[in-house]
């Protein structure tokens, strides 16, 4: 019983993270790959991707790192509620964010235009790396914090006694050591960047800058056969060059693995700032203003104007809410339908991580490092990449045969977008679930085993109320990116089978321009995953959420 | 109540040899130690006779009743096998009351209720932990977690009771009370104990027989009194000297 679960598991997750890869990568012939690097306009968006992303990495590195040292090692003023507020943006879509900057700083009716004439246009490379980097410097200093967390504070105290003081400690020890979190920040967020979708449709779609997920979206949506010949080969060619650097960050990271990490530290004492504290507290809190309330409060001032484009706090109103909530015919049905996906799909990873990881946890059988590789596949694979890859295998690829004359095709169904969300965020689910193993001494499964429980009476009395915690967290970190869900939705998404993610794209890219309709539904969704991040928190005691 | 018989028995973990030559037959009612360095096989032999580890070779019987033959095989699950069994860690589940964790194993019997009620109770009374039913496992000393475990093993009513390095996480005190204890409850229950130690204090004071391991093989097998005084090899001399 438990072998043959584990073995439909095993064949579960090759079929569905690993088959549709390899079928995208197996369509393109030599001819397509020519073809895209003929193309003036994808050339350039391969460019484009790569300055873009670089530019957002090297600026993540320069905001994330000096953060994650002051929230850790310093006795900055307010430091508690500083590291909470700038983890916040990692769970909120940056989409949200271009929405707020749009509405800020668009070069014809931008708040901050209008209101202090100062002339910014958020239609720029500049603007688009900005808006990246106010979301995606929190893959840098998440990993950074973590490692500053486990590091020896006494290599920073033998520093002080050595005679640095300050922001010297941080330059000499600090700094060095965060080499290994430095590379891989670096290569997350330029990742991150070079993934993205939203962003760079909201905002580089009007600056003319095309990258190359914004090009694959284009030629599928086409319709042609030789726009869709395009956008594949685009793809294998992204998904390639991201498996490729993330293969290089890992063999890097190994390589340095003993480097930094000292033994633990009871109480880590804390380098005091001085005469820097003042002013450093002041600049965080301005940076926190800059890339979270500013964005957010643009969002509000639109969802409550009642006239677009002339701002003020005269013509406030609940009208755009009223209108995008009961009138607006697909809001209900997008509302209703992601919180169908994001539920069953937490639901699903969550039961399958459950079982799975005990295999992996607590077996030695064949095959648990091919599943872990292949789970994190998707997790890596750009999500404009693995969407196509899934359009295509279901609708001509394998899984749209006839099966016994029956045409089994899932193209255009909720169930495929269903499908895609969980093998994209399984990999979450798995470790988070993997880690909650992790802190379970097998002797209480064993002691379970010797008082006559089977397998499954095991897995339900023991394992079941002790990863509860786990359990829950995964449910969370499932559910939460799901909800909003655009860069994969809006490949997979048509008439009827709208989402939040890509009803707000829809809104602000075509119909509701005038109406503040992105903004009303961006504002639910920041409140929402503000609350959903504030429960479990609370329901696990601080050991999950941000 | 069983006997145990171990005829043979060897277990590698793919290519290092963690037991081999493993002959050895315990009576009913007999209280045998495994004694020995940390790495010498004990606990992995312990292991075997719970279904935790399975051997690779040889035979393992309870009374006539073969348990684990590899060649043929045989095995029986731990859960079938009726032992029980106090872990080092104790294994203590947090998420239930000591009430609750002493009765699971009645509770997946299917006994009834009131039965589980008042067997539960009696065991409680003989570890001395009467009045303690409704605390959790962070709310009891290590000493009183070590008693659940031993009243979680003994409410079954097992065919064979075995204690893994029990005593070692407690403070000497504690584990001179212990030792008296757990020898009377074996009396009083005509139990079959095996006990893993590497204290030969321990294991002199409290068992029939003493079995000495070294590397994987048995080094000696005796009363106290005779691998104390005619002790087989050099080892066994050594090991015993090294502990007065």
């Amino acid at each position: 019983m438990k072998k043959f679960s584990y073995a439909f598991g095993l064949l579960l997750i090759l079929t569905f993270c690993v088959a549709p890869l390899l079928y995208l990568f197996s369509v393109p012939e030599a001819s397509n790959y020519a073809e895209v690097f003929k193309n003036d306009n994808t050339v350039k968006a391969a460019v484009n991707t790569f300055l873009v992303s670089a530019a957002v990495g090297f600026c993540c590195l320069l905001m994330g790192l000096p953060l994650s040292w002051l929230l850790t090692r310093t006795d900055l003023k307010f430091k508690k509620y500083f590291r909470s507020w700038y983890c916040l943006p990692y769970a909120i879509p940056p989409f949200v964010g271009a929405i707020g900057w749009i509405i800020l700083a668009n070069p014809t009716s931008g708040v901050l235009n209008q209101w202090f004439g100062l002339g910014l246009n958020i239609y720029s490379f500049a603007g688009l790396v900005w808006v990246e980097t106010s979301f995606l410097f929190t893959f840098v200093l998440l990993n950074a914090l973590t490692l500053m967390d486990q590091m020896d504070s006494s290599l920073e105290e033998a520093a002080r006694l050595s005679g640095a003081s300050g922001l010297r400690v941080f330059i000499d020890i600090a700094f060095p050591l965060l080499k290994p979190a430095m590379i891989s920040g670096f290569l997350l967020s330029f990742l991150a960047t070079a993934a993205s979708f939203g962003v760079p449709a909201l905002i580089g779609g009007p600056a003319r800058i095309y990258l190359m997920t914004t090009q694959i979206y284009t030629f599928q949506r086409m319709g042609t056969e030789s726009g869709l010949q395009m956008s594949i080969a685009i793809s294998v060619i992204l998904a390639v060059a991201t498996l490729a650097l993330l293969y290089t960050a890992q063999v890097f990271a190994s390589r340095n693995k003993n480097y930094s990490v000292g033994g633990k530290s009871s109480r880590p004492s804390n380098v005091p700032l001085g005469k820097w504290n003042i002013p450093l507290t002041t600049l965080l809190a301005f940076v926190l203003f800059l890339i979270f309330i500013l964005p957010i409060s643009g969002v509000l001032l639109s969802a409550f104007s009642a006239v677009q484009g002339s701002w003020g706090f005269s013509n406030l109103t609940f009208a755009n809410y009223y209108r995008v909530l009961f009138v607006t015919e697909e809001t209900p049905r997008a509302i209703g339908q992601s919180l169908l996906l994001g539920f069953s799909a937490a639901f699903i990873c969550t039961i399958f991580s459950f079982f799975f990881n005990y295999f992996i946890q607590r077996t030695n059988w064949f095959g648990r490092k091919i599943a872990a590789v292949s789970v994190s596949l998707p997790f890596s694979t750009p999500g404009t990449v693995l969407a196509l890859a899934f359009i295509l295998s279901f609708s001509h690829g394998f899984f749209g045969a006839d099966f016994f004359g029956i045409e089994l095709s899932l193209y255009n169904t909720l169930f495929l977008i269903g499908l895609v969300y969980i093998i994209k965020y399984l990999s979450l689910s798995l470790k988070t679930v993997g880690d909650g193993y992790q802190q379970i001494h097998p002797s209480l499964e064993e002691a379970a085993r010797i008082s006559g429980a089977s397998w499954w009476t095991v897995m339900y009395t023991i394992y079941w109320p002790l990863l509860r915690t786990a359990l829950m967290a995964s449910m969370f970190l499932v559910f939460m990116p799901v909800l909003s869900e655009l860069t994969m939705t809006i490949l997979l998404t048509g008439p009827g089978l709208e989402t939040i993610g890509s009803l707000i794209f829809q809104l602000q890219e075509y119909s509701d321009m005038a109406g503040g309709g992105a903004a009303v539904l961006s504002s639910l969704v920041v409140l929402f995953i503000l609350v959903l991040n504030f429960s479990l928190k609370t329901l696990s005691k601080g050991r999950y959420g941000l | 109540m069983s006997g145990v018989h171990f005829e043979n028995v060897g277990k590698k973990f793919n290519d290092s040899v963690a037991v081999s030559d493993f002959n050895l037959k315990i009576a009913h009612g007999e209280f045998v130690s495994f004694l020995g360095p940390s790495g010498c096989g004990k606990t992995t032999t312990l292991r075997m006779i719970a279904g935790l580890e399975e051997n690779t070779h040889g035979k393992i019987y309870f009374d006539s009743e073969v348990v684990s033959q590899p060649d043929k095989k045989i095995f029986l699950a731990p859960e079938k096998r009726n032992v029980g069994m106090v872990f080092q860690s104790y294994a203590i589940w947090p998420h239930m009351n000591v009430f609750d964790n002493v009765a699971y194993p009645l509770k997946l019997k299917k006994l009834p209720k009131d039965q589980i009620n008042s067997e539960v109770l009696k065991i409680l009374e003989v570890v001395e932990l009467k009045g303690l039913e409704l605390r959790r496992a962070h709310e009891l000393s290590g000493g009183q977690q070590q008693r659940v475990a031993l009243a979680r093993g003994l409410v079954m009513k097992p065919r064979i009771l075995l204690l893994d390095e029990p005593l070692s996480n407690l403070d000497a005190k504690l584990r001179e009370k212990m030792r008296k204890d757990i020898c009377k409850i074996q009396q009083e229950f005509q139990l079959t104990m095996v006990y893993v130690t590497h204290d030969q204090k321990e294991a002199f004071q409290m068992s029939d027989r003493v079995v000495v391991m070294n590397r994987g093989r048995i080094e000696q097998i005796g009363t106290p009194d005779e691998i104390r005084h005619k002790p087989a090899s050099d080892f066994v001399a050594d090991f015993v000297r090294s502990g007065e």
